[in-house]
């Protein structure tokens, strides 16, 4: 068991990798009565075409690894909610684009939740009928996120900036390709991704981390998992271009949803210096477009925007882009407000005032997200699958400069790698 | 459990939960007033208008610089009701001086900018700022037309106003568009005076703080004349209904939205609210609840279906979203889980895991500054002022008659349905 100091925000971990391959790590909070665990898989709505070591390639259908997450709380004995709620503990699941995760929250039972909670993602039962009864569900899911604006909108940008790179694809796939999904496809998707070489468990609240540890050992002592070849996943090559600059969809909504997004020529590089581009692009946006920039305030003067408009960077295995947009009575105008005056700050670069308020802002909002066990576990997870660790970012705010943020400014803000996405009323 | 300490200054009365735990100070101003057609408006308006500028800060890119500078202090407010109040909640959060190289203390900056913001506003003439005024009653506006946009709160909010129809609950706590148009900036200060001498006022902070510093700096930060502190009025939660009232809705959705609204009679000052809390966790509350296992997991006809208590005002209202033409179909199993509550059959198990998820919701709370603080703000509202361990053992002592005489009670008040267009 390794321990990992982090004084600056008085935090410590601890971490070991399993001889199986699995990565434990422990965050003890002195004084939380809440546990907070999860168990990630590096496996998200992208993965949906690879091999493991020399294998023939697969191609699975769209919407698989959420498919998979749903199905995962069925067990021979029934909804593994119900083992759950006996020990008091409320569990869930989420899939994003590069990482499935199983979580609960607790404050009594700690050892048997946490057992629970190995156990019934290391154990996968699917069977036809089960299979087919999910499809009802996640078709309701589906069309629920459809009738939400904001989800739409915020799809649609993703949509018109990548041609081919899987992440363009809606996480819970579609009516259609859901239909495709059968239990061998989903044993196939569980053997590869659910290896404990390709998991992470991470395990935050008030608990001691030498319990943890020696119960996860011992619980996986129990089970034997064949050695794994290393996962190939493969993506298409994505063209620079956009896929469509405009994009509209059709929503009763008051006002027209609008976002505008900027779509990195090349995905991220490697971790180093795509966790130093993703902060860099952070700060920048918050300096360029953020609540107390003169450009937020002129767009809300001219009633352009409202406390709905807001910005950020997202990149991950592939891809990154940033996002802008809110509600607006007029996308076209705003669009182009916004167009000349990043023209113009391309042009002039941003004042250090402006770059020192957005750095202490984010190192704020930073800080806090370490009082939340959720964010924790989130945010170190999804750096963690990318090589990098959420508590460099601190360090990554602090130490970035004036001029590496108007280097991205400048590099960022290119337009024609600009696409929009718009919902608006349906006419007439 | 943590204790509050109190205090008081002028007509703030304060509550102070000091503890190392978090790496932030919290602080919370609630501002009540009784619900009611003519204020709630411009009541809703004043916050919008607060935020914009202070007497000592006019421009409002100069306050939001101001909050940055105080590392990205989080400031906002809410406006909501509780019982039969209209309730205004200013949040900031700022962390802990001792992780940053501040050289101003963080905790006394962001008292004295909240004092500012609600007491002391940028004025002209005979009211706020004309601009402000008319600037945040376009943003009042677009908020109240967006309701329309998130389906569900849409339909959530929609099934609530039918159900109220003739009580103050039916009021949305932003208010009335058509009233909008009739506030001026002199009309809105006057209204603002009444609101800042009759609201109940309470200021919450949880941190590495003490009630002294926090009294001393609210003395300081707060310009308020003097006076007693108002409490809030008791809702009202007993009503009886007479015919289930059924609205449907059309709009252009993919999915319908199927709400239920229903009146328990047990308000969050009674014997039975343990018992109530059981019978809301029981159909509903939880992925092990009747609702879940029959609507989803048997059926499969939704994603979700959950139920809600809303304990100050009595009222437990269900959602789920489902095919249209499931309608019929959904309607009844959600009816035949309400009656097996009403007939009481209730499973040990169903006992045992929703006492333990009510029990871990509450203590979980004790690790959130802001839950904590809600949760205590329960107690000003009531007048009952029941610490979460108290609660917890009371639902532990819950039987399955306590809950069957709260289900012999619950009574089906709006059933309400948003579908697509197509033909009925």
């Amino acid at each position: 068991m390794e321990k990992l100091d982090y004084p600056q925000v008085q935090e410590t971990l601890f971490r070991e990798v399993l001889d199986n391959g699995l990565e434990v790590i422990v965050l003890p909070k002195e004084g939380f009565h809440k546990t907070y665990a999860t168990f990630s898989t590096k496996y998200g709505s992208i993965d949906n075409h690879f091999a493991v070591g020399s294998q023939v390639p697969s191609k699975v259908p769209d919407g698989i690894a959420h498919f998979l997450e749903h199905k995962m709380f069925e067990e021979p004995e029934g909804d593994i909610f119900a083992v759950f709620a006996s020990n008091g503990a409320s569990a869930n699941a989420y899939t994003t684009f590069d990482r499935t995760v199983y979580l609960f929250s607790a404050t009594e039972n700690i050892h048997a939740n946490l057992e629970t909670l190995i156990d019934f993602v290391q154990r996968p039962y699917f069977t036809d009928a089960n299979v087919e009864k999910e499809k009802g569900i996640i078709e309701q899911e589906i069309q629920m996120y459809r009738d939400n604006a904001d989800w739409r909108v915020y799809f649609g940008l993703i949509d018109a900036l990548y041609q081919k790179h899987p992440v363009h694809i809606d996480i819970a796939g579609t009516p259609e390709s859901i239909r495709q999904i059968d239990k061998e496809t989903l044993y196939r998707c569980y053997e590869t991704f659910y290896h404990p070489t390709n998991m992470l468990l991470f395990v935050v609240g008030g608990v001691d981390a030498e319990e943890v540890f020696r119960l996860v050992r011992a619980n996986q002592a129990r089970k034997t998992f064949a050695p794994q070849g290393d996962i190939n996943r493969f993506f298409e090559e994505e063209p620079a271009p956009v896929k469509m600059p405009r994009r509209v969809a059709q929503l009763p909504v008051s006002l027209p949803k609008f976002m505008m997004g900027f779509k990195e020529k090349n995905g991220p590089g490697q971790a180093k210096s795509a966790l130093l581009q993703e902060t860099a692009s952070k700060l920048m946006l918050e300096a360029v477009i953020g609540s107390s920039s003169s450009l937020y305030q002129k767009l809300y003067d001219q009633s352009l925007i409202s406390d709905s408009f807001g910005h950020e960077y997202n990149s991950g295995p592939g891809y990154a882009f940033s996002v802008i947009g809110g509600d607006t009575p007029d996308p076209d105008k705003l669009l182009a407000e916004i167009r000349s005056a990043l023209e113009a700050l391309i042009a002039g670069g941003i004042s250090e005032e402006a770059f020192m308020r957005a750095k202490r802002k984010k190192i704020g909002s930073y800080l806090r997200m370490l009082n939340s066990p959720e964010s924790i576990a989130g945010e170190f997870t999804r750096y963690r699958f990318r090589e990098s660790d959420m508590f460099d970012v601190l360090a990554g705010y602090e130490s970035c400069t004036l001029e590496q943020v108007n280097e991205r400014l400048r590099a960022h803000f290119d337009f024609n790698q600009l696409a929009v996405s718009i919902v608006e009323r349906p006419k007439g | 459990m943590s204790l509050f300490q109190r205090g008081q200054v002028r007509r703030i009365r304060l509550h102070v939960l000091p503890t190392k735990r978090f790496k932030t100070f919290a602080i919370s101003l609630f501002a009540g007033l009784p619900l009611n057609e003519e204020s709630v408006t411009p009541v809703a308006l004043i916050p919008f208008v607060l935020r914009r500028g202070t007497a000592k800060t006019p421009e409002t890119i100069a306050v939001r610089e101001r909050l940055d500078d105080l590392y990205g202090a989080g400031f906002g407010f809410d406006v909501y009701k509780r019982g039969d109040s209209q309730i205004v909640q200013f949040r900031m959060d700022v962390i802990n001086d001792r992780f940053v190289a501040s050289d101003v203390s963080l905790l006394e900056a962001s008292i004295s900018f909240l004092g500012e913001v609600v007491t002391d506003p940028l004025l002209e003439g005979t009211g706020f700022a004309g601009k402000y005024v008319d600037a945040e009653k376009l943003t009042l506006r677009k908020r109240l037309e967006a309701i329309v946009n998130d389906k569900i709160r849409y339909a959530a909010e929609r099934c609530l106003e039918e159900m109220c129809a003739d009580e103050p609950y039916r009021l949305h706590p932003l208010g009335k568009l058509d009233a909008i148009d009739g506030i001026s900036s002199s009309s809105l200060y006057g209204q603002y005076g009444q609101w800042l001498n009759e609201a109940a006022l309470d200021l919450y902070v949880v941190g590495d703080t003490t009630l002294e510093e926090v009294t001393e700096l609210v003395g300081r930060s707060f310009k308020l004349g003097d006076g007693q502190p108002a409490a809030y009025a008791k809702p009202s939660v007993q009503k009886d209904v007479k015919d289930v009232k059924v609205v449907v809705d059309q709009m252009d959705v993919s999915q319908g939205k199927l709400n239920m609204g229903l009146r328990t009679g047990v308000g969050y000052d009674d014997e039975l609210y343990p018992a109530a809390l059981m019978y809301n966790g029981i159909l509903g509350g939880y992925p092990h609840s009747k609702l879940f296992i029959n609507v989803r997991e048997k059926a499969s006809l939704a994603y979700y279906a959950a139920s809600r208590l809303d304990g100050h005002k009595g009222i437990c209202t269900i959602q789920s979203g489902i095919e249209v033409a499931n309608y019929e179909r959904a309607v009844d199993i959600i009816k035949e889980q309400l009656n097996s509550m009403r007939e009481g059959r209730l499973s040990e198990l169903e006992m045992s895991q929703t006492k333990a998820m009510i029990s871990n919701h509450l203590r979980e709370m004790q690790d959130s500054a802001y839950e904590m603080l809600a949760y205590d703000f329960n107690g000003v509202l009531t007048g009952n002022f029941r610490p979460a361990d108290e609660l917890l053992r009371r639902v532990e002592g819950v039987t399955p008659e306590h809950i069957r005489a709260v289900a012999q009670g619950v009574q089906l008040d709006t059933i309400y349905f948003l579908r697509d267009r197509k033909e009925a």
